[in-house]
Order: C-alpha cells, then sequence, then structure tokens
C-alpha cells in the first residue's frame, strides 16, 4: 500500500513537470488526483488507528478511480487554469473530498458495531472493528479536517475568481452545489456540537453531504458552466 | 520415546470419579517416590488438576508400564480397578507427545484456552523435579510442550476473548468506549453480583464508582469498599447523567430504569454512549431502554450469550491451533532422532576437511613435501575453527526446540551432511 502510494506521488510529480501544471484539471486527471487524496487520508487514518476494515471501503474506490483514468482521454488544459490560485483551490476541495469520505465510511463502521452490540450476539464485525469511542473519534477528526480543508479551498476559489475570472461565478452550477456540500457539512458539525448528533442521525447526514460530494464533483458537469471537464 | 501417560479427565471421567482418583498437592512428592521405589520407574511426573488427574511414568517397557500406573492409582486411592478402567486413557510416543502438547496450549480444557493448566502443568513438572524422578525424556519433553503453548497463545486468538459474565462485561465495555480509563461507574443496589463485575471494572482502569441504594447504609458499606461515594436513590437521574457504565442489582420486583427517564439521561448526555448492565433477577431495567439511541442495555442472559459467541469464537481458533500442534509433534520427533548432536558435529568436521584436501590436493604444484604438511594443517584449523561457531551457534538454541531444529536442518542443507545413524 505505501509502495503503491509513494509510485503514485511519483507518478503524479512527472506528469506534472511533463505538462508543467499541476495534474488536478480535466476528468481523467481530477480522479487520478483524487484516488491520491483519497490513499493519503487511508495512509493517515490506518497510522493513527490501525482499523483494517477502513480498507475494506476505501482501497476499492481507489482501485474503481484509477481504473476509470486508463478509459478517460486527458484533455487539454486551458490557460485560465495556469494559476497558484488553482492549486491551492484544487488541492484543498480535493482533500476535503476524500477526507469527506472516510468520515462517511467511519460512519458506516459506526453503525455496523453499533448493532452488533445491540444485537448481542457478536459476530464478525464485532470482534474485528475497533471501539464505538475510536470509530466516533476518527469520523469526527475526519469531518473537522475536511471541512477547513473545504472551507480553505472555497475561499481560495472565490478569490481567484474575483480576481480574475468571469462574472457571474456565483451562478456556475458547481460553485452552488459546493456551498450546499459545505453547507451539509456545517449543519451537521453544528448539530454534532449543540445536540450530540452521533450514530445512525450523524451517518444520515454525512451520507447526504457525501451524495453531494459525488454530485458535485461530476454530476454538475452535465449543467455546464466554467468548471465543467 | 519410552514414556507412557495414564490419565482421566472432564470428558472421561465424572467428577465423582475425578475427585476420587485427584492427589492433593502435599501427597505429590511421597507419591512420587512411591512410582520410584515401589514400582520401579525411572521418571514420574503426576498432574492433578479439578479437571484431569494424569500420570507420567517411563518404565522397563510401555506395556507394563500403563498396567503398572493403573494399578498405582487403585492402589493410592484404594478405588477397584473395574470403575478406574473405565474412565482412563493411556498413550504412548506420538500420540503422548500430541496429547500434552494439547494439554499446555489449552485445547484439551473445558474452557479452550484458558490459562490455568500450563501453570499447573509447570507446577506439576517443578514438583517433579525437585523430587528428582525427572530425566531425559520429561526435561525434553514439558519445556517443549510450555514452547508450544506458548506459541499458540501468541499464534492464534484462542485466549483473546472473554469467556466469564464479569470479563465479558469489561470487554463489551472496552468496546463501546476504547480503554476504560477514567470512565465512571454507577452501582444501582448493592448486591453481591454487582460488587463483582464493579470490581473487575475497576481493576481494568474505570476510576470513579458512586453508589446508590434505597437503604442507604448498605451502599455506604459498598461505597466505602471501593473508595467509591453514596449517592441519594432519589439523585440517580442525575448521576446516571455523568456515569458511563451503570450496573444495576437491586433485589425489586419492578423496573427501576423505565425509557422515559433513560430517554431524559441520553439527551442530556449529548447522546455520549451508555453502557447498562442489568445483573438482577427478576430484571430491573425495561428491555426497551436497548432501543434508544446510544444506550446498550445488557442482561444477564445477554452477557451468557456474549460468552457463548466467544467461545464458538474460541472454538474456531483452536482449529489453527491444531496446526500447530501437528507441526510441533512433527518437528519434535525430528528432535528425538537428532538429540546427540555429536554425529552432527563429526560430519560437519569430515565435510570441511574434505573440501579443504580436495582444494589443497588440486593445486599444489611447487610446495616441498614440508611445506604441504604446513599449509594442510593450516587449511584444518581453518575448517575446525569454522565448525565451531556453526555448532555453538546449534548449542545455543537447545532452550527453544524447534528453532534448534531449525538451524540444524540448515546447516545439514548448505552442507550436504548425512549423519543419519
Amino acid at each position: 500500500m505505501g509502495v503503491g502510494f509513494g509510485c503514485h506521488t511519483g507518478f503524479l510529480i512527472i506528469r506534472g513537470f511533463e505538462k508543467a501544471f499541476f495534474p488536478s484539471s480535466g476528468l481523467r486527471e481530477s480522479l487520478a488526483f483524487l484516488a491520491w487524496t483519497v490513499c493519503l487520508c487511508f495512509l493517515i487514518a490506518q497510522a493513527r488507528y490501525r482499523i483494517k476494515a477502513l480498507g475494506l471501503f476505501l482501497l476499492p474506490l481507489v482501485a474503481t478511480l484509477m481504473l476509470s483514468t486508463v478509459f478517460i482521454k486527458s484533455s487539454p488544459i486551458p490557460d485560465i487554469l495556469r494559476s497558484s490560485w488553482f492549486y491551492l483551490h484544487t488541492t484543498s476541495i480535493f482533500l476535503a473530498y476524500a477526507m469527506f469520505f472516510v468520515t462517511f465510511i467511519a460512519g458506516i463502521l459506526y453503525l455496523l458495531q453499533e448493532r452488533e452490540l445491540k444485537s448481542k450476539k457478536p459476530k464478525t464485525f464485532y470482534y474485528q472493528l475497533p471501539s464505538l469511542k475510536t470509530i466516533d473519534d476518527l469520523f469526527l477528526k475526519f469531518l473537522i479536517a475536511g471541512f477547513t480543508f473545504m472551507t480553505f479551498g472555497l475561499i481560495a476559489g472565490i478569490i481567484w475568481a474575483e480576481k480574475e475570472w468571469v462574472q457571474g461565478w456565483q451562478k456556475d452550477p458547481k460553485v452552488m452545489s459546493a456551498m450546499v456540500t459545505w453547507a451539509i457539512y456545517l449543519l451537521l458539525i453544528y448539530l454534532r456540537a449543540s445536540a450530540g448528533w452521533r450514530g445512525r442521525r450523524a451517518v444520515l447526514i454525512s451520507l447526504l453531504g457525501f451524495a453531494s460530494v459525488v454530485f458535485t464533483f461530476l454530476g454538475v458537469s452535465f449543467f455546464g458552466g466554467q468548471h465543467s471537464f | 520415546m519410552d514414556l507412557v501417560l495414564v490419565g482421566l479427565n472432564h470428558k472421561t471421567a465424572p467428577i465423582e470419579v475425578r475427585e476420587r482418583v485427584a492427589f492433593t498437592e502435599t501427597a505429590i512428592p511421597d507419591a512420587l517416590r512411591c512410582l520410584q521405589d515401589d514400582f520401579g520407574f525411572q521418571e514420574a511426573m503426576i498432574v492433578s488438576t479439578c479437571n484431569r488427574v494424569e500420570v507420567f511414568g517411563k518404565g522397563s517397557d510401555n506395556g507394563t508400564a500403563v498396567e503398572q500406573i493403573k494399578e498405582f492409582l487403585a492402589r493410592h486411592h484404594q478405588i477397584g480397578r473395574s470403575l478406574l478402567d473405565d474412565h482412563l486413557y493411556s498413550y504412548m510416543k506420538d500420540d503422548l507427545v500430541r496429547h500434552v502438547f494439547r494439554v499446555a496450549s489449552s485445547l484439551d480444557s473445558m474452557v479452550p484456552g484458558e490459562a490455568q493448566i500450563l501453570g499447573q502443568l509447570k507446577t506439576a513438572f517443578a514438583t517433579a523435579c525437585d523430587e528428582g524422578v525427572t530425566g531425559t525424556e520429561l526435561c525434553r519433553l514439558l519445556p517443549h510442550a510450555f514452547f508450544v503453548a506458548k506459541r499458540v497463545r501468541n499464534e492464534t486468538k484462542i485466549a483473546s476473548s472473554a469467556v466469564s459474565i464479569s470479563s465479558v462485561a469489561v470487554e463489551l465495555a472496552r468496546k463501546i468506549f476504547g480503554d476504560l480509563d477514567g470512565q465512571k461507574v454507577l452501582l444501582i443496589g448493592a448486591g453481591k453480583m454487582s460488587e463483582l463485575a464493579a470490581q473487575s471494572l475497576l481493576k481494568s482502569g474505570a476510576s470513579k464508582l458512586e453508589v446508590t441504594n434505597r437503604t442507604l447504609s448498605k451502599a455506604a458499606i459498598v461505597a466505602d469498599k471501593f473508595n467509591g461515594s453514596v449517592v441519594p436513590f432519589e439523585q440517580m437521574e442525575t448521576a446516571l447523567i455523568k456515569s458511563d457504565i451503570v450496573i444495576v442489582s437491586t433485589g425489586a420486583k419492578e423496573y427501576v430504569l423505565n425509557p422515559d427517564v433513560m430517554d431524559r439521561v441520553i439527551r442530556k448526555r449529548k447522546y455520549d454512549p451508555l453502557f447498562v448492565i442489568d445483573i438482577s433477577v427478576p430484571r430491573n431495567v425495561n428491555p426497551e431502554v436497548n432501543e434508544i439511541e446510544n444506550v446498550f442495555l445488557y442482561d444477564i442472559d445477554d452477557l451468557q450469550s456474549v460468552v457463548e459467541s466467544n467461545l464458538e469464537e474460541r472454538a474456531k481458533e483452536a482449529a489453527s491451533a491444531e496446526e500447530i500442534i501437528v507441526q510441533e509433534v512433527g518437528n519434535f520427533s525430528n528432535i528425538l532422532s537428532q538429540r546427540n548432536l555429536g554425529p552432527l558435529v563429526k560430519s560437519l568436521r569430515t565435510r570441511l576437511e574434505t573440501i579443504c584436501l580436495e582444494e589443497l590436493g588440486r593445486d599444489k604444484g611447487g610446495l616441498t613435501d614440508a611445506d604441504y604438511e604446513k599449509v594442510q594443517r593450516i587449511m584444518l584449523r581453518a575448517a575446525h575453527r569454522i565448525a565451531h561457531p556453526l555448532m555453538m551457534e546449534i548449542k545455543k538454541a537447545q532452550s527453544n526446540p524447534s528453532q534448534q531444529y531449525h538451524k540444524v536442518e540448515m546447516i545439514r542443507e548448505a552442507f550436504d551432511l548425512d549423519d543419519s545413524e
């Protein structure tokens, strides 16, 4: 896993030099870069929490992402994207998405372990998964980190748009969708802090949030706008 | 291997028989001496626990040794032979080795994976050693059995899950809270059982204990025992909000905790998980409480069902433990066949010497006879010096039979040695 991650990092650097560009534009590169961020998050989570079951969910995603890049042609890079704001914007947002994915998975693991404990007939998950507290900790840490990165990425995007972009970035479908996503996660953090939402309720919201992430990342392209691949 | 074993255990004999055949700790030295002096055994050992009695002996031949041990048991405990014979089993050769390895690894125990048997086996061996009735056979077999037990413990999860009510309570608490450090325990009611559960939780790291009871004086007694504090029965709800683990065991005939109270409590806790253990019969906590989010209610039957699941889990692990046993029985018989390292040393030295002489013979042009002899002497000395650390390496591994076996095999293969006698 670590080796694969190292190779992937190397490849991204080469790709970056080859095009003299940060490899996160276009659908193909976006997917590859996203796979890389998910790997990074997985390695961090693994080093900190040692949850074997995490890989069960994360690695298939990485594999799917990487496999899909094989079938997609890379697209030329528009000049407008050659800006350092672009790097900040995409990197932060991509990291945020990967972290939200970990949050989502942690939520599912929480539900699984909760169900084991409620059922009183422990089976595989009971033995394999860590304690509720640990999973909850993972959920919360990645939620907050993801939210921070997303906030940062959005601000970078807005400044960039104000500085050199065409008018009307507020009406771009991807921007609107991302704002909705951001609001959902804000709501989740608020409910967690004030009313202690965790377990089933929190997972449902993080599911909604993650669906919004997927829509923002892939679905919005169909509506056109500056962000479309 | 001329050792035999005769014994009975919980599977072959009911408790009425086991208790009659059991040896008290103080009787064992005399019994061992009796085996040696009256029956002429060269080696002997007696293992006696509440679930098994096993007598090891090395006599002149295996058949008579088995008979003699049966005779000894009958005479020592004054039991009829016919009653004994129905329950006794006997092992020799590889079967004996396998049996001892399984016993040491706790695969033959009533609760597989329990740790006591290994200690009991060690004590039995130590007693036999003290009495001077052990020899090469027992001294080779038992240390290897202890080593196998260690391997099984390390390489399988046979002993990792909890199989008693109070240890299951601790295990569940760990599955909810991670570690128990700093967790607060609340006892509702002051029964004997709740004390036990509280004790094991506190021993595992839970820090604070509060006790509440309708009769406060009783609560005070328990609180004193564990350095805890007393909470008036009316303030139970406030205490629940601050606690993490609640043990309920009052003598009440009705429910003491109901969903409405617990619902309020969990809201005030911001859905921080709460673990409720109801060990009272009749139950004191309404079972519907378990349906509240992040409240985990276990009654005595639920704990028992976790015990059973864990036992099944242990049974699965036992299967991989059996593989280790098979492997080690093989290793052990290989080690037995090479117990004498002498031939190995000899054939290694011969092999190295041959290599030296061959090489010398191939390229001796220009040497005078005197030179030739001198070079030959030097080369042979070098050969012996090369052999020496290799043999030391094998001797060093003496305490770890399987490691020693692997090292011997490596040297054998590397130098293509044949030292079979």
